[in-house]
């Protein structure tokens, strides 16, 4: 057999493509590869050459990121490149926000499918761009750029580059457009365009960028680091091809794929069980009464995601989500690119710890997105802006069915609670230097991870979306923004309580400086439900935390009579210490943020997600836990109240120490009242069928589940089969509390 | 072949193995007996002596007994043909208001009761937590994992079930 006998070339585009697909059906194994003939030939050549894409992806990223003038991407590094087949499979990619490895692959896809081979053209030199999460890509801030990699006139590749823009010129400053409630008002739009040729942006697409966004100079400079990391990936495989010959280069692309595949399999019957998994989250948002936005649907609504994964004997990963609610005017709709692209970058947490990563572990999994849903929108004409507010916590029950597997198969180490959204704050207006300027604050990007099932979460460490979780230094913002800090902390008690904590979040306050017009918007902010959860006896993470605001505050009186000042929001729920220690017009406020403009004075503190908990709280550990007293991580009334744990000062000022034989009394107490709280299941859900049956919830629950029943026959089998309810029963017509 | 000994795993599951340890198992290529040492580790933890097929959560195991395969509790509570969904066999607490929920969460905003209940699925006999789920009011209980037993010990494991009764 010759090293590529499947597909003579050269063949159009779009017929390698299809005939790819045709020989993934016929044989199951990628593009009918379905023996590693060059991996048996020589694996170290193999393995010693992905290692060097691997390498030229990683190194081409930190290239371009010294090119961005984004904090966003310098900072945080919100970028990742990668290389392709000339189908548009992902070979090989960089680390960063892996989430767009495959949305990259729908977009070069698209283009093949839709003949951009004839029209525009695909020249050596092009440059193709797109943010369009219909045609593959998440969210309107992250902007993607593709060059086809050609060798003696044959497309042999593709290199690719995202970067989340820090603005994208919609309706409110930022990239995550919470106002946005249809396509129309989230920004600028690059659908699959040509925007250059021979290596060169072109100059009107520049224009187009310069006046369309209120911060162009961060769009335009990362269009440039990527095209830099594209054209560095692209001389970097001409030279491989010049080392190991093109015949070689054409089949061991695909071979990497095909063990890619094969891995993410043989991992999944390495690590977990096989079988059915169930779980669920929700989302709350909240916008009655809020100015800006239509009344084009329900104003405050509720969405249910619930999840079935089945992990089937041959180690297939098929994940369901029936049941879940359908897209709506809001920005929070997701394509089907957005949830491969969840699927990509937690499976690359999770399980592609080893072997070769790439598109091949994405191609042994299944996702079922039922039409209609948030999940796969029947309307493009849907706003997708944030859409990551559904994204990421289902993304998150996914860690925790995963981990569900891990623990069975004895793997605790690998048992994870998950992610969690963390609120992501926006802002626009006149600058500190007096013009106009608009961007995302980046700091959201170290959230508390959940926890895991032998340790605590990560404090301020984690985001599901970049492993490379990192909140950037304060100096940085303050110079990109017209706000100074007065306040940056641990949150405490915001890790969900368990045997192992949440990870805590952290709250910033700022003081917003030189300005006298400064728009501020927040998104990703779910106040009335927890849209996270903890696993095997922990609890959730605090639901997220209002916004507290203070107009004209009396901060410069208090500064000169040298008076205390409030740097953070504090632990009593019932009054902050912004009002407890500053005169001045106090808002607090459930997000998404969205008020008239700040002006210089002003103070606004802005709290992050923490992550769930593992196991049973009476189980945690009194010493650390006064450990974690004496350093903020957890209150000496959490300790108490809901862990159990009597912690008392130390020797030492600010030390603590537990008080083992108090908690040990505490504790039994503690057990004894639950059990005594406690009902048989039965009785509950005899009680609670009345209440079902007679609609006695929220207009929001009703909703909820009328709109879950209209969608899915089989949500409402599930649902009037459990209550023991009419198949027919209808949620909003009859009793109501 | 990456292995560990039993004393090493019992430490890894009870959280107490060294972090530079733990880091280094997490780094490296995963043991192939980790589940028989696991189980073992499990069996060796629970005071009763019905073999311990599968552990679905932190003190929750799927057990071999003379009255077939049930859902047991680390304190020897059984909940019934592991098929079933154990929390049916359980004891809840509902979290569904203010005061319930402040509990929980002494110095943080909370999420409205309206929209959300904690249900807290615990053990009727030691009143250890399994299970909380955060969800709607009205929310059918979930049944989180449903296990292909027979086909995890002799496809995957290699190993038929042991026979019941």
């Amino acid at each position: 057999m010759t090293m590529h006998e499947t597909i003579e070339r050269p063949l159009p585009l779009r017929d390698r493509l299809f005939a790819s697909e045709r020989l993934m059906e016929e044989t199951g194994c990628y593009d009918g590869i379905t023996d590693l003939t060059l991996r048996k030939l020589d694996p170290l050549k193999f393995e010693t050459l992905h290692t060097k894409l691997r390498a030229t992806c990683v190194s081409a990223r930190e290239m371009a990121r010294r090119i961005s003038a984004s904090p966003g991407v310098r900072e945080v590094g919100e970028m990742v490149v990668a290389l392709y087949t000339p189908e548009g499979d992902a070979v090989a990619l960089s680390n960063g926000i892996m989430v767009h490895v495959h949305t990259m692959s729908r977009f070069i896809k698209w283009m093949i499918r839709e003949g951009y081979e004839e029209n525009p053209g695909i020249a050596p030199g092009d440059i193709f761009a797109n943010n369009d999460a219909f045609i593959g890509t998440v969210q309107v801030p992250d902007v993607m750029d593709v060059v086809p990699i050609f060798h003696e006139g044959e497309l042999v590749g593709w290199a690719g580059a995202v970067c989340h823009e820090l603005e994208s010129g919609g309706i409110t400053p930022g990239g995550d457009v919470c106002l946005a409630q249809e396509r129309f008002t989230e920004g600028l739009f690059v659908c699959a365009e040509k925007i250059g040729a021979n290596d060169e942006i072109r100059r009107d697409y520049v224009i187009r960028c310069e006046r369309n966004l209120r911060m162009p100079i961060y769009w335009v400079l990362d269009e440039k680091a990527k095209v830099a990391a594209c054209l560095e990936i692209r001389e970097g495989v001409k030279e491989i091809i010049r080392e190991v010959g093109i015949d070689y280069w054409m089949r061991v692309m695909k071979e990497f794929i095909e063990e890619g595949r094969r891995g993410q399999l043989a991992r999944t019957r390495q690590l977990t069980v096989p079988g059915i998994y169930r779980g669920h989250t929700f989302y709350g948002h909240v916008t009655e009464g809020k100015q800006g936005f239509q009344p084009l649907g329900p104003m405050d609504w509720l969405y249910n995601i619930p999840i079935e994964m089945e992990i089937t004997r041959d180690g297939r990963m098929v994940m369901d989500f029936e049941g879940t609610q359908p897209w709506g005017y809001h920005s929070m709709n997701c394509t089907p690119a957005g949830m491969d692209g969840g699927m990509f970058v937690t499976l690359t947490q999770h399980m592609n710890f080893e072997g070769l990563v790439n598109d091949g572990a994405w191609m042994a999994t299944e996702l079922k997105l039922p039409h209609g849903t948030w999940t796969n929108p029947d309307n493009e004409m849907v706003a997708t802006a944030t859409s990551w507010a559904l994204l990421l916590p289902a993304y998150g029950v996914f860690q925790r069915l995963l981990s569900r597997g891990f623990l069975a198969r004895g793997y605790v180490e690998e048992a994870f609670v998950g992610q969690v959204n963390s609120p992501m704050i926006e802002m626009g207006g006149t600058s500190q230097y007096g013009g106009p300027f608009g961007m995302a604050h980046f700091e959201c990007a170290a959230a508390g991870s959940g926890a895991l099932a032998i340790k605590d979460g990560l404090d301020t460490a984690y985001v599901g979306w970049n492993p490379e979780s990192d909140m950037g230094n304060i100096e940085i913002w303050e110079q990109n923004m017209p706000m100074v800090y007065i306040g940056r902390s641990i949150l405490p008690d915001s890790g969900g309580a368990g045997k192992y904590r949440g990870g805590c979040a952290f709250i910033s306050t700022w003081l917003v400086n030189k300005t006298d017009h400064l728009r501020l918007v927040t998104s990703e902010h779910s106040s009335r439900v927890f849209d996270n959860a903890g696993m095997c006896g922990g609890y959730p993470a605090p639901s997220c935390q209002k916004h507290r605001a203070v107009r004209e505050p009396n901060l410069a009186e208090r500064i000169e009579k040298r008076l205390p000042l409030a740097h953070e929001v504090g632990t009593d729920p019932a009054r902050s210490d912004f009002e407890k220690l500053l005169e001045g017009e106090h808002d607090t406020v459930e997000g998404p943020y969205i008020t008239r403009p700040h002006k210089h004075g002003d103070i606004f503190s802005h709290s992050y997600n923490g992550g769930g908990g593992f196991g049973d709280v009476l189980e945690r550990d009194p010493v650390k836990t006064a450990i974690d007293v004496e350093n903020g991580h957890l209150t000496e009334a959490a300790a108490r109240e809901v862990f159990g744990i009597v912690v008392t000062p130390g020797a030492e000022p600010g030390t603590f120490v537990a008080d083992l034989k108090a908690t040990a009394a505490l504790r039994k107490e503690m057990r004894a009242r639950r059990l005594a709280r406690a009902v048989p299941v039965t009785d509950w859900i005899a009680a609670e069928r009345a209440r079902v049956s007679r609609r006695r919830f929220a207009p929001e629950v009703r909703q909820m589940y009328a709109a879950a029943m209209r969608l899915s026959d089989r949500f409402r089998g599930e649902f009037t089969g459990f209550w023991g309810l009419d198949h027919g029963f209808d949620m909003l017509e009859g009793d109501k509390a | 072949m990456t292995s560990y000994s039993q004393e090493t795993i019992r430490d890894l599951m009870a959280g107490t193995l060294p972090w530079p340890q733990t880091r280094r198992i997490m780094s490296a290529y995963k043991d192939e007996d980790r589940f028989w040492k696991a189980l073992a580790v499990l069996q060796d933890r629970v005071a009763w002596a019905d073999p311990i097929l599968l552990p679905i959560s932190e003190h929750l195991f799927i057990a071999q007994t003379a009255g077939g395969r049930v859902t047991k509790c680390e304190c020897g509570h059984e909940f019934g043909d592991y098929r079933q969904n154990w929390k049916l066999a359980a004891a809840v607490l509902v979290r569904d208001n203010d005061a319930l929920l402040r509990e929980i969460y002494p110095t943080s905003d909370l999420p409205d009761p309206e929209w959300m209940e904690l249900r807290e699925f615990l053990c009727p006999s030691c009143g250890v937590i399994h299970e909380v789920e955060a969800c709607a009011p009205g929310y059918p209980v979930l049944h989180e994992f449903q296990p292909d037993l027979e086909g995890f010990y002799a496809d995957w494991l290699g190993r038929p079930l042991p026979a019941e009764g």
